[in-house]
């Protein structure tokens, strides 16, 4: 299943030279109980546009706090990210705010939807931010192709966790970002429940262009994304 | 990059998105949000109705001020104006009309006898108003008939069951009704109020005798002035004309501000309670905002992954405040406005102007505007925390911050806003701008000793854990302290709430006991005046024949300051050294060498040794008076009795607590001196509980026809029916504060449940049983409820102390009972919630539960 493209058309190959993600001797350490705790160091790799890419590792490698700094949720210790040409630490919190909307979309292990708002509602957010006209129909479309045709007007918590996580994925897509960032997508659901999931983030990604960093546990999801960074105690182990 | 919305927040604010994910935000929270816009509504209400009933009253009382004077001008003496001075009446007047006034008692057929005012007046006045009366002509005759004429006000005729047409009798003559007043001229004399006036013409006056044996009598001129004469510059002229004279004026204005400075204290008691009842509300909207961030900080942190910038998370936030606290302002508008018409129909009869029952539309407009922004600003304190919670917080619950000292500085600037407005508040219902000041500061440092407790509960909590053996109990104790506890946010809710409530009761308790003192104990209730020398010794055996005690019987001399150390008094007036008061008064002074038990000496000594006869005479000074002169020992006054002066110096120096109505005087001479100056005689006494001053005072009038008897138990019935109205009223707003505090605590029970519910059900997925998740929440809501109470009662009963002893001069009452009963009540009612946050988690299957969250 392929999700719509929206208002613009994919970027041709040949223009995709630049890198989407560039890290550079990343590092993060934060303070605690009094005492300096690393939890990542010396992080380096570059994800071209529209490539996917898998980070594994085990509870505590630094995953999801590298995911976190690649889409300037937080800032880095030492290093810098470059997220579609920007270096993420010369721009301010509400600059960074106007990157994420424009190139960036995620989806949380635990959803994170909008609890007070309709599944079309939560679609809509990232193209009303934009004020995208017609966003709207953008939105109901996306959420026909994840098979949430006739849930449109449910809240969230009127929906089953796979729903949810499909919601998110409609909204994840709809603003057609460069690079999806996925922590643990598949983290809270069942094997059923999964596949279909799955089988919608690579669609896009061999389809739409978009770059894909997905963290996981899971080794044969991550094997499917081709290219797999493992980490262990903040470090990458292995890029391969 | 260009952004997506707007970044300025003044744009972001009215921008269509942020008002659409507003609503959106809000659809869940809505009947949670109400509760607490409930508390402002009432807030706003008590402090609409408040304000308009203010301005409804000075606007009335401006508009009808000429109507309550009768006249442009009205000149009082104590002695009759001779030829020259109403020659210079007639020339700067375009009417002068003449009146004569003073009380005695009437008696009537049923021998019963009662004090009145009896007024001769010339026919002309009032210039502005009208009296009415029944027959409706019948007032001509006042100034027509040489016949004695009289007329009463109906109440008198209703009350001895006498008609028009019946004789009643006033000192030597038996006078007819000729009709009864209906509208009454406006009042002049002192005792206006509570002895009902009663209009004779001059030849029923004559026939009474009263006239020569009286010593009580005022003599009035009331001018009417040219339309473009300035009273107070008429006034000036006259005075300057007669600068040998001490005549009273008064205009339009000062009869106004005189009226308006009675009602002053009435306004500012009631202004207080609507400050308290706003304060709660906007800590009622402040905490609903406070649990609504915390609840949404996941939504905020996912918006800003999105993409929404800081401050457009604050915009989307500010604008739920906004609208919630424009809503509850317009509800609250309505219901002051409601509010003020019922009380104005509730005091229609006892108010001296008619009033209308809407108020101005600017007052309320100005009113409802100003508690909103203190709602928003109350609602701004927790919003500001909107901007740190960061994005990271959709990954990690726990990220962001910011230290408390950040926290602080960002919040300043709103605090200090707040500071400014409830204080501009204040003290537009203040008489004075110290209590204006006070009571922001009083408010202030009782938030921050709540804050105090607060934090020393969760400390003593957080160690005391550990010491009991008990899961439960720690349990309990636990939640008070752990991560998102509502410890500091309950302890000062329901702390202030409850300091406020006690502080009400508390004032009630002291104007209510002041009364009863009055009423009660061996204090007189019977004063006879105007006993003149030689009738002293018949009065007191008269008294003793009834066995009637003679609590007190004090000679009395009038006199008028002539100058201070040496300084002319009117020297004085003119430099504004020394409050007018002092300086136009005609003070009624005495001689003895004992103390009452109202009288407490400070300094020197009396009875004073012995003077010489060049010597100035020793005086014995009352201390409010003596620092208004500023004057101490050995100071000296010069005094004029009756054209003799009198030169004074002080001795000794006394403290007399007025509020006791016992015969107290603020100057005091020793024994040899006064007795030949003219005067006259106030004898006291007490009649038993459960009697009636009527046959003694009927006795009394016959053969003392010129001794007024003040029955004061029929002054107190007065004050204690006025008072029983203004205490409806106070008790009617006060319930206001009750009811913000109820909506607040049941708000706040609200986020409890949601931030306790989880624990419960984990435990209760655990096993725990309904017993053990009863004890765990009881516990902690009995803590929490009991400590927030104690505190605040506490802190009222202090500031109670403080307010007694410097805006009520009196020993603090402390009625430990109903205090009590408001800690307890109000614990009670923390143990209750608890008890029942239990309950709605005991009945429900947990996971059910979990799906709801």
């Amino acid at each position: 299943m392929i999700l719509q493209q929206t208002t613009e058309p994919a970027p041709a190959k040949s223009e995709m030279t630049a890198p989407i993600l560039a890290v550079r001797g990343l590092g993060k350490t934060y303070t605690s109980a009094g005492h300096p705790l690393t939890v990542l160091a010396d992080i380096t790799f570059v994800l071209a546009p529209g490539a996917p890419c898998a980070i594994v590792g085990p509870s505590g490698s630094g995953k999801t706090t590298l995911l976190g700094l690649c889409a300037g949720l937080d800032r880095p210790t030492t290093g810098q990210v470059v997220l579609d040409g920007h270096h993420l630490s010369d721009l301010d919190e509400d600059a960074l705010a106007a990157l994420r909307n424009a190139t960036t979309g995620f989806v949380f292990q635990s959803f994170q939807l909008l609890p007070s708002l309709t599944a079309l509602e939560n679609v809509l957010v990232p193209l009303e931010l934009r004020g995208v006209r017609g966003a709207q129909a953008t939105a109901l479309d996306n959420l026909a192709r994840v098979g949430l045709a006739d849930r449109t007007d449910h809240y969230p918590n009127q929906l089953s966790g796979g729903e949810q996580q499909r919601v998110a994925l409609a909204r994840a897509f709809v603003h057609r970002p460069k690079i999806l960032l996925a922590d643990e997508p598949t983290g809270n659901l069942d094997d059923e429940t999964s596949g279909p999931i799955v089988d919608m983030l690579f669609d896009l990604n061999a389809t739409a262009g978009t770059a894909l960093v997905l963290v996981t546990h899971d080794a044969e999801l991550a094997r499917r994304a081709g290219r797999v960074i493992t980490m262990r105690g903040g470090r990458i182990l292995s890029d391969t | 990059m260009k952004p997506p919305l707007p970044t300025s927040l003044p744009r972001l604010l009215v921008h269509p998105w942020i008002w659409r994910m507003a609503w959106r935000d809000s659809r869940r929270e809505r009947q949670r949000l109400a509760v607490f816009a409930a508390s402002i509504v009432v807030g706003i209400a008590a402090l609409v109705s408040i304000h308009a009933l203010r301005a409804t009253l000075e606007r009335g009382i401006s508009l009808q001020a000429r109507e309550l004077l009768g006249s442009d001008l009205q000149i009082s003496a104590r002695l009759p104006f001779d030829h020259t001075a109403r020659a210079a009446f007639a020339a700067a007047s375009t009417a002068a009309d003449y009146e004569t006034n003073f009380t005695t008692m009437m008696t009537f057929p049923s021998g019963e006898a009662r004090l009145v005012q009896l007024r001769l007046l010339g026919g002309a006045f009032p210039f502005y108003g009208k009296i009415s009366t029944q027959p409706a002509d019948a007032w001509a005759a006042l100034r027509e008939q040489t016949a004695p004429v009289l007329f009463l006000e109906p109440a008198l005729l209703d009350q001895f069951g006498v008609a028009i047409g019946d004789s009643v009798r006033l000192g030597e003559a038996d006078l007819v009704i000729s009709g009864t007043v209906l509208q009454t001229a406006p009042r002049t004399g002192r005792f206006a109020g509570f002895a009902p006036d009663v209009y004779a013409n001059r030849a029923a006056l004559d026939a009474t005798g009263l006239l020569t044996r009286t010593s009580l009598a005022g003599y009035h001129a009331h001018l009417q002035l040219p339309a473009e004469a300035e009273p107070s510059g008429v006034a000036e002229r006259l005075r300057a004309l007669f600068p040998e004279v001490n005549w009273e004026m008064e205009t339009a204005d000062s009869r106004r501000d005189q009226i308006g400075e009675v009602l002053n204290r009435f306004e500012q008691f009631l202004s207080l309670i609507a400050l308290f009842s706003l304060v709660l509300g906007a800590i009622g909207v402040a905490s609903a905002m406070h649990a609504q961030i915390r609840r949404r900080r996941q939504s905020i942190a996912i918006l800003r992954c999105l993409g929404l910038s800081s401050r457009g998370a604050l915009a989307v936030y500010f604008v739920q405040a906004a609208v919630l606290g424009l809503l509850a302002t317009l509800a609250g508008a309505l219901l002051g406005v409601a509010l003020h018409a019922g009380i104005v129909a509730w005091f229609r009869e006892d108010l001296p102007v008619a009033l209308a029952l809407l108020p101005p539309a600017g007052i309320i407009l100005r009113t409802a505007s100003v508690g909103f922004l203190a709602c928003l600003g109350f609602a701004l304190l927790p919003l500001l925390q909107v901007p740190d919670i960061p994005p990271l917080a959709v990954l990690r619950d726990n990220s962001g911050g910011i230290s408390r000292l950040r926290l602080v500085l960002r919040a300043l600037p709103v605090g200090l806003f707040l500071f400014a407005l409830l204080t501009l508040l204040s003290i537009l219902g203040s008489t004075s701008l110290q209590r204006g000041f006070a009571f922001p500061l009083g408010l202030a440092g009782v938030f921050l000793l709540l804050l105090l407790a607060g934090q020393l509960l969760i400390l003593t909590a957080r160690h005391g854990a550990k010491l009991f053996p008990g899961y439960l109990t720690r349990q309990g104790l636990a939640n008070l302290f752990r991560p998102q506890n509502q410890t500091l946010l309950f302890v000062v809710s329901l702390g202030l709430g409850v300091c406020l409530l006690t502080l009400t009761v508390l004032a009630r308790a002291q104007v209510l006991r002041q009364i009863a003192v009055t009423e009660s104990g061996t204090g007189p209730n019977l004063y006879l005046v105007d006993v003149q020398p030689d009738q002293a010794d018949d009065l007191r055996g008269l008294l003793a024949e009834r066995l009637l005690p003679v609590v007190e019987s004090a000679p009395m001399v009038n006199m008028r300051l002539v100058s201070v150390k040496g300084t002319e008094v009117r020297q004085l007036r003119d430099e504004g050294r020394v409050p007018a008061w002092v300086l136009r008064r005609e003070f009624r002074s005495s001689y003895r060498t004992t103390f009452n038990a109202t009288e407490r000496e400070i300094a020197g000594q009396w009875p004073p040794a012995p003077w010489q006869p060049d010597d100035p005479i020793p005086l014995s000074l009352e201390t409010g008076m003596a620092a208004d002169l500023n004057v101490g020992l050995g100071d000296r006054l010069v005094v004029d009795i009756q054209g003799r002066t009198l030169e004074a110096k002080i001795v000794h120096l006394r403290e007399v607590d007025w509020s006791r109505l016992n015969l107290n005087f603020f100057m005091l001479f020793p024994p040899g001196v006064l007795e030949d100056a003219p005067g006259f005689h106030v004898i006291t006494t007490r009649l038993p509980e459960d009697t009636t001053s009527g046959r003694l005072q009927a006795a009394i009038a016959a053969k003392f026809p010129n001794v007024s008897a003040i029955d004061l138990s029929l002054i107190l019935e007065t004050v204690r029916e006025l008072l029983g109205r203004v205490g409806q009223a106070v008790q009617v707003l006060s319930a206001f504060t009750i009811v913000a505090g109820i909506f607040i605590m049941t708000g706040i029970f609200l986020n409890g449940r949601e931030q306790r519910t989880h624990d419960a059900v984990l435990l209760r997925t655990l096993g725990a049983s309904t017993r053990q998740l009863r004890t765990i929440l009881c516990l902690e809501f009995g803590l929490l409820g009991f400590l927030a109470a104690l505190t605040g009662s506490l802190l009222a009963l202090g500031a109670h102390a403080l307010i007694a002893r410097f805006a009520f001069s009196a020993d603090p009452v402390f009625p430990l009972a109903s205090v009590g009963l408001i800690l307890l009540g109000a614990a009670a009612l923390s143990l209750l919630m608890g008890g029942l946050l239990s309950r709605g988690v005991c009945h429900a299957p947990p996971l059910s539960i979990l799906r709801r969250e």
